[in-house]
């Protein structure tokens, strides 16, 4: 009797605990902030601005109408603080759920706060706190401050956080000038002193103002658009300046990040006339020591397609394959010379050397770390060796020019 | 004693499982740095000999508990007085690790509850166990090992697929030489986790087929060791030696990077899982050891009658032996190798064993001179 007693006793207290609702949030008491924009104010105060889903606009109802919805997909909520812990313990004072951070996918960085006082002082929160992921990924707002960024809105993707990395995502892929990094990687590179973080820019194309209208979406070229801008280089955890273009390449080719791109070569008088597409690369750096000295050997293997010709070429002929994969070594390799001298007169080791020699010089490198990047990278040669390939030339040999070409004269 | 037997394989199992444990969990080695996983291997090598050292006393009383033999071996207070000492080592090791338990918990998934209800969970479940005795436990074990060791593979597969893995971070393999290396080895993982396998010295008479302890034994330190290094080996070179260093738990970082085809990610629950496995299979045995120690020390005829007090000590242990996660992290990792590992696991086990063998040699000597 006693046993049953005492069974039923405890059966009845596991109906608390079994619902384990201890600490529970419905799905409708949470405000799921895809992005975090951060800025300091000109107080020295953070402004945080939090991108959070508006879930009934995002979903259903929106296909049917396009962008003729009366609201918009997100709103936009913005706190102050001291930290970025009391920022967003203060934005709750405007927001009505509970903000969470799990879904946070893009923090975007103000420019003049990554220029003046660097992330290092930001990256503490994101890594300590259980529910924000460092696999989040990190943009700086180039250009504007992170608060309009994380403001603007976008087509196709009704998310601008979503657009925004995929957009980087594609980018990488296909053209190999920016560089998809999640918040653990930009740790690892401020952490190592042989190697300085990067990290993409996104700007905002055309007006900030315009870019948070929904009116802006109801266009078909809409006047405000987000899109990737430079190669963000860090020294110390300072932004210093942003790389575009070749020179953005060359540090991808460098850090052996480039996935697929186009390189164009000139052929006899006309300037880049054929295309050349990567498919696939491996960029290999070793040290050398000489004289205590290290030196980077940089070797890269490039396969790819021929896309585009636009001079009459035989391609026949394997001499001219020769030739034409000559001439695109030739412009990889004076890419990856231009941007490493240009690292090396910002005294910012963005291509990761450091490690290189830390690797495999572990003893000298004692020796060096403590001013590798002012004193001894800008000294380091590097010799830099390229391999190309050409595999294929898609569905036609020689180029419809050449024919055409000849029947005119 | 109980008269319970725990077929050889299960004995195994709990060991495997028992070393993966906590050990799993924490930053272990870190002190090496990218080295880590040597140090591990170094430290298991070193645990062997450890495991030699308490298998060569059960070889001397292969049907006594320690806390039986200590008696015979300095005699009934000495000895009652060490067995007492080793079972407070033993509740307090269940403690530990009891805290581990809850703090993580807490930490990464439940942070509006309190540490008491956390604790209290995961203690109601083991006093029931281990009330129903050595055997329950075993079993439970073959089967949280079978899901442990799918989620260890699955989790292993989805890291490699989804290219995390980085082995410059694991270069430059002994940068500052063998030296720092075999310093954490001494410090730390030559008791953390192997040395923690005194505890059993109380589980040795229950296993059926005493031949096969020192194989099997040796077998599941081998492989918990590797098991381990390949862990620390993964995460260093998954966060790199700043951010394993860094992590309360290095393997939830690496399990929270994870990402496969945009849609396998966020897989804490694999962490969550081997966490409270680990915590059941090393807080029970440790449980058990100080249950069957007391009832053979106090000579209480019903040992299933001590869980539910014993229980509720060390539930209320586990609360206040440090105030903070930090503080008790230290203690675990700096002060109780040197205060408590050495002369629990290492010293007096050898010293016990000296004792033994001149014991026996001396009425060996006795019984072949003709008297």
């Amino acid at each position: 009797m006693m046993r049953k007693g005492l069974l039923c006793t405890i059966m009845a207290f596991s109906i608390c605990i079994l619902s384990s609702c201890w600490s529970s949030k419905e799905l409708t008491d949470l405000a799921i902030v895809a992005a975090m924009g951060i800025d300091k104010t000109k107080d020295g105060q953070y402004q945080i601005t939090l991108q959070i889903i508006n879930p009934g606009n995002v979903a259903g109802g929106l296909q049917g109408g396009g962008g003729g919805t009366q609201s918009p997909s997100v709103s936009v909520y913005g706190a102050k603080g001291a930290n970025l812990v009391e920022a967003s313990r203060r934005a709750s004072s405007t927001v009505s759920r509970r903000l969470y951070y799990a879904h946070t996918n893009l923090i975007v960085i103000g420019e003049s706060l990554a220029r003046t006082e660097g992330i290092d002082v930001i990256i503490d929160a994101i890594d300590r706190d259980p529910e924000f992921r460092i696999t989040s990924d990190m943009v700086i707002a180039n250009g504007v401050k992170a608060s309009s960024f994380v403001k603007s809105l976008t087509p196709i993707d009704k998310i601008p956080a979503n657009k925004v990395l995929k957009t980087l995502e594609l980018t990488e892929q296909k053209w190999g000038e920016h560089m998809k990094v999640s918040a653990q990687e930009v740790m690892k590179n401020l952490e190592s002193p042989g190697s300085q973080a990067l990290m993409s820019g996104f700007g905002i194309r055309g007006s900030a103002q315009k870019a948070q209208t929904l009116q802006n979406l109801q266009q078909t070229a809409p006047e405000s658009t987000l899109r990737a801008e430079g190669l963000g280089m860090f020294k110390d955890g300072k932004l210093i300046t942003f790389l575009y273009g070749k020179k953005a390449r060359g540090v991808m080719w460098l850090r052996d990040k480039v996935q697929g791109t186009d390189v164009n070569i000139s052929w006899k008088d006309k300037k880049k006339a054929i295309a050349y597409q990567v498919v696939r690369q491996r960029t290999n750096v070793r040290a050398n020591m000489v004289n205590g000295k290290p030196k980077m050997i940089v070797r890269t293997r490039v396969e790819g397609d021929i896309g585009e010709i636009e001079v009459p070429v035989d391609i026949k002929n394997p001499f001219v394959i020769l030739d034409i994969e000559k001439k695109i070594e030739a412009a990889i390799e004076k890419e990856i010379k231009e941007s490493f001298m240009f690292a090396q007169k910002k005294q910012t080791d963005v291509v990761g050397f450091g490690e290189v020699v830390h690797e495999n010089y572990p003893r000298q490198w004692k020796r060096l770390q403590h001013e590798w990047s002012d004193v001894y990278f800008p000294e380091v040669e590097m010799d830099v060796k390229v391999e190309a390939y050409v595999r294929r030339a898609g569905l036609r040999n020689k180029s419809f020019m050449s024919d055409a070409v000849k029947q005119r004269q | 004693m109980e008269k319970v037997k725990i077929s050889s394989m299960q004995f195994f199992i709990l060991i495997v499982l028992f070393e993966h444990g906590s050990a799993l969990l924490i930053p272990l080695a870190m002190d090496a740095k990218q080295d880590a996983w040597l140090a591990i291997l170094l430290g298991m090598f070193g645990s062997l000999l450890l495991y030699l050292i308490y298998y060569g006393l059960y070889r001397y009383y292969p049907n006594m508990l320690p806390t039986e033999y200590m008696q015979k071996l300095l005699g009934k207070v000495l000895g009652s007085v060490l067995a007492f000492l080793y079972l407070l080592h033993f509740s307090y090791a269940a403690a530990r690790v009891l805290r581990d338990f809850g703090e993580m918990l807490l930490t990464f998934g439940y942070p509006d509850s309190p540490l008491f209800v956390v604790n209290a969970m995961l203690m109601l479940l083991i006093v029931y166990t281990v009330h129903k005795g050595l055997e329950v436990v075993a079993r439970a074990g073959e089967l949280m090992f079978i899901l442990m060791y799918i989620l260890a593979v699955a989790g292993f597969v989805l890291i490699f697929v989804s290219g995390l893995i980085d082995f410059s971070s694991l270069k430059p393999i002994l940068e500052d030489g063998i030296w720092p290396v075999l310093k954490t080895v001494a410090t730390q993982t030559l008791y953390i986790p192997y040395g923690e396998a005194v505890v059993f010295t109380m589980i040795f008479p229950y296993v059926k087929d005493p031949k096969k302890v020192k194989l099997v034994g040796l077998c599941g330190i081998v492989l918990s060791g590797i098991n381990l290094a390949i862990t620390m080996a993964i995460n260093v070179s998954v966060l790199g030696v700043g951010l394993t260093n860094r992590s309360v738990f290095p393997l939830l970082s690496t399990v929270e990077s994870i990402r496969v085809a945009d849609f396998l990610e966020r897989l804490d629950v694999f962490f969550m899982i081997a966490l409270v496995i680990g915590g059941f299979v090393k807080i029970s045995v440790f449980f058990y050891a100080v249950i069957a120690g007391l009832s053979t020390l106090f000579k209480v005829k019903r040992p299933s009658a001590l869980t539910y007090p014993v229980g509720t000590v060390i539930l209320f242990f586990s609360l206040t032996i440090a105030s903070n996660f930090q503080e008790h992290l230290k203690e675990g990792l700096t002060i109780m190798p040197v205060l408590l590992f050495i002369p629990f696991h290492v010293v007096i086990p050898l010293t016990l064993l000296c004792i033994a063998f001149i014991k026996h040699r001396i009425k060996k000597t006795k019984a072949l001179q003709p008297s």
